[in-house]
Parts: C-alpha cells; structure tokens; sequence
C-alpha cells in the first residue's frame, strides 16, 4: 500500500514538474526578427535588448523585439566560408561599468592568408559601433580547413574565460596532443594573459592556456552557479556528446567515441580508455548540439536547473533535466522550427531560438497568459 | 565485348576499395598504437571487416560506389586513349586507375571546404599510397586486357 501511494506521489510529481510542459500549445511563440543571415550567437545587453551574430560577419542588434537594420559598425572583417565566421558574442561579467563584449570569428592568418585561424577580441560597445578593440588570443597552428572551430566563450566566477576550440577536422589526432590549440578548451584571462593557476602550466611541450583537451568541436559551454562547467560537443556520425568539464582532464577525442567516421570507417574501436573522462551523455544518431543554456529564469520555475541545447539534426531543443551533475531525462521541444542555431534564456525567463541558415529567425518561446 | 571485361572489372574495383579501407583501418589503428591504446592482431581484424562493411554500407558515400564512378570513367577514358595510341595497356590503365583515385583524394576536399573525408587521405605519403592501390587496380584491369589481345591474336 505504502509502495502504491509512494509511485502515486512520484507520477504526480511528474506531471507537475517540466515533463508536464512540452506541447506548443502550453506556449506562446513569436517570431521576434527575420531574415538573418546564418545567426550563431546570442547575448542580452539589457532586459529589452539583445546582440546577435551573424556567420557572415555582422552583428545585430536587436532592441525591443526589433532587428536594428544598421548593424553594429566596427566588426573585424571575417573569413565567412563553411563553419567559419562571425560566431560568438558574450559580455564582460562588469559590462554595465565597461562596456566591454568579446568576440569569437575565424579570419584568414595574417602570414599566410590561405590558412585561417579562430580569434577571440574584445572591445568596447560605444552606442552602434565598436570601439578600443583588442586581440586576446589566436588559434595555433593556422589551419587550411572552414570547419570545426567551437568558438563558444563563458566567463568563470574568478573572472577569466574560456574559449572552445574544436579540432579543425582534419587535425583530429591534436585534440590529444597539448602543444597546440586543436580539440581543447582553453582558459586565459580577459586581457589575454595566462591565469597561473591553469593545470598545464609548468608541463613541458604543454601550453599553458589549455584548460582540457580531447574534444572535437565544442559548441555549446555554459557555467552553473556552482562553478560547474557542462560544455557539449558535436561527434562525427553518432558520438555527439555532453560533458562536465574540469580542469586538467582528457575528453578523449579521438582515442575513444561513441560515433564512427562520415566514410564509415571506425575512427577508434574504443569507447573507454583509464585516464579519459566519459559523457554526462551520448547522443547516437547524432543531433548536432550547437548551443546551450542553462535555464535560471523565474517564466518557468519548473525548469530551472535545466540545461537547454538547441540541435540542428534534426532540428529541435533538447531539455536536459540535470540532477546531482548528472543528466537524468531528457525532453525533445519545438521540432517545428528545422535546424536550431542557438539558444538563450531572456532575462524575463523566454527562451529565445535562432534558426540556422541564410534566412535565420530569432524566435521567442513565453508562458501561456 | 563489354561483358567480358565487367569480372576483371570488378576485380579491380575489389582490389581499388580493398586498398582503400584497409589504408584508412591501418591509419586509425596506427594513430591509436602510438599513443599506446591497446592494439591487438584481434583488434586489427575486427576493425578491418568493420570497415570493409562500414566505408561501403554506413558512410556519406559507400567507398566502392564512389570508386566504380570514378574508374569506369578512367577506363572508358584509357579505352579512348587506347585506341589513338600505342601505349601498353597494362601501363596506360594504372595510369588510368591512379588518375581515378587521386581524383577522389584530390577532388573531394576542394567540393568540402579542404575537408579530407578519408581518414587516410589527409598525409602526403597517404595520398601517394591511394594513387598507387588505384594504379595497381588498373593495371590488373590493363593485364586483363593485354591478355584479351593476345588471346585474340592466337
């Protein structure tokens, strides 16, 4: 009997918590601006007003449910060609004092400019323009691919950022290797210079910027407000993968992973080795993650805690209702939509989507009144 | 005629596509010994039949579809050339056959952004170790031929 009324409780607690959300008709959905040209990034600059990247090279703004027609003036000249291009855009944890926003992009190397690299600059937003720019750190080596760069940035609470950095594709065997930047995630601080307290630092032939290594093309990283880092990253066919990441540790790409090559062929016949980390998750066939957020909002109270990640295969979000720093359900949203780029909570607690493609949209996603 | 060519046809495309994913199985595992994942003779077999069966069933593109466009192309060409030239067949159908898979080495990664979508494909010597498996496909394909001839002339 008591069993009975326990699994009574449990299913009701069910339907009261997110599962209960899920069908479009328990939203409200507006599309907020149209005709974006490949949207990448999103960040809010104030309750009312949003920048947004675009692959091909601008950034918009986007200031009361209205795309600014004039783009952000300012913006470095990328390479759009591919995965290459204008990507992320986050602020300054004291952007109200500074202003200050940072940048990801890839931009042909400035020696030899048929090789490429993936750049991180910051700057100062001066009412439509960017101003006192400066480059915080570069890719090395260059590389001759458009593909794979990861290129999502997140502040830690002690202030310094990581930057994503994906294996270039044809560079995959260096995601293992730390002398260079492929298929790591890196830590520096927000001038560029190296924190000290970085887990390679001192380790010969060990760059001292690498902050965990392994990875293919991270394109989603987040920080929750305990310091936990989940970053998830897209795997060849099969293989995608969320993680907790931590300093120092080896993420296994391309020793170990659960996808197989795009020819076919087994790119390792291993899925676990000692000394490298496993997913929270996997995801086999492939979803292509391609940003997250983690949900803190008060719209809808019984997602908080919950990691969002927008999927462009076959194009939808995904809910990951995370307990103890594991991944302990998940739910599949707004597959209406095709290929989703991006995913940010509004201060207000909407979610807002950016479609992916030459006709991308910024979608708002609001509890039913 | 043609029918007769299509067994020595495939046979050359069996060799083309054999050499072709035992390349790429050898790279993968080669990269994996170096850095001390435990390779074994068991392992190499298995990954080797998983490949034979993935690169041509689970890929973007199955490798021996792939490979059969490109030389019936590089034969028909060869067949053309042939027929103008004195050239030996055994050589002018490994020229043939190398044409064919540098063309797939050399081709793809411009349609995909530099990507090297073969595995093995992505080093220099890699490159030359295809070109040469497709000239040894021709070249048995040019024997076939070369002996057709001579068959003929008895």
């Amino acid at each position: 009997m008591r069993l009975i009324n326990l699994r009574g409780v449990c299913l009701s607690l069910l339907v009261c918590s997110g599962m209960a959300l899920g069908n479009n008709d328990d939203f409200e959905i507006e599309t907020l601006a149209e005709g974006l040209d490949h949207p990448w990034g999103i960040t809010f600059i104030s309750p009312s007003e949003m920048l947004v990247t675009e692959l091909s090279g601008n950034l918009r703004r986007v200031s009361n449910g209205r795309l600014n027609p004039e783009p952000v003036a300012g913006v470095p000249t990328v390479l759009f060609a591919g995965q290459a291009g204008l990507s992320e855009v986050i602020l300054d944890p004291s952007f109200a004092d500074n202003n200050r926003i940072y940048l990801s992009f890839s931009a042909p190397d400035k020696d030899q400019p048929k090789l490429n690299q993936l750049y991180v600059i910051q700057a100062r937003l001066e009412g439509n323009e960017l101003v006192d720019q400066k480059t915080i750190f570069r890719s090395d080596p260059p590389r001759k691919t458009a593909a794979h760069y990861g290129a999502r940035l997140a502040f830690l609470a002690d202030g310094t950022l990581l930057i994503t950095s994906g294996d270039g594709f044809n560079y995959r065997e260096q995601a293992q290797a730390l002398d260079n930047h492929f298929g790591k995630i890196l830590r520096i601080n927000s001038d560029g210079s190296i924190p000290k307290d970085n887990p390679f630092i001192g380790r010969p032939n060990a760059l001292p910027e690498i902050w965990s290594y392994g990875h293919r093309n991270p394109q989603g990283l987040v920080i929750a407000d305990d310091g936990t880092v989940y970053a998830h990253e897209h795997g060849p066919q099969g293989g995608d993968e969320l993680n907790l990441v931590l300093p120092g540790k080896n993420y296994g790409w391309p020793a170990i992973t659960y996808g197989v090559d795009y020819s076919g062929a087994v790119i390792s016949p291993f899925t676990e080795q000692p000394g490298m980390e496993q997913p929270l998750k996997y995801w086999d066939p492939s979803i292509a993650p391609s940003g997250m957020s983690l949900y803190r909002g008060e719209m809808f109270p019984q997602w908080q805690g919950n990691l969002f990640i927008s999927a462009l295969v076959p194009g939808d979000i995904r809910r990951i209702e995370m307990q103890d720093k594991r991944a302990i359900n998940e739910q599949i949203l707004f597959t209406e939509f095709g290929r989703i780029r991006d995913i940010a909570a509004a201060p207000d607690g909407s979610l807002i989507l950016a479609t992916d493609g030459a006709k991308g949209k910024l979608i708002r996603v609001s509890a039913k009144k | 005629m043609i029918i007769k060519q299509i067994p020595a046809f495939l046979i050359s495309l069996v060799i083309a596509t054999f050499l072709l994913v035992t390349h790429t199985t050898a790279t993968n595992l080669i990269w994996l010994h170096s850095i001390n994942m435990p390779v074994d003779f068991n392992l190499v077999l298995s990954t080797m039949a998983t490949d034979l069966i993935g690169m041509n069933s689970k890929g973007a593109f199955p490798a021996v579809a792939l490979i059969s466009i490109v030389l019936l192309l590089a034969f028909i060409t060869a067949r053309f050339i042939s027929t103008r030239t004195a050239i030996k067949k055994t050589t002018l159908y490994a020229m043939a056959g190398g044409t064919a898979l540098f063309a797939i080495v050399a081709l793809m990664p411009l349609a995909f952004y530099n990507l090297d979508l073969i595995a093995g494909a992505r080093t220099i010597t890699g490159r030359v170790y295809l070109v040469l498996a497709g000239a040894l496909a021709g070249y048995y394909f040019g024997n076939h031929l070369q002996k057709g001839d001579s068959n003929a002339l008895n």
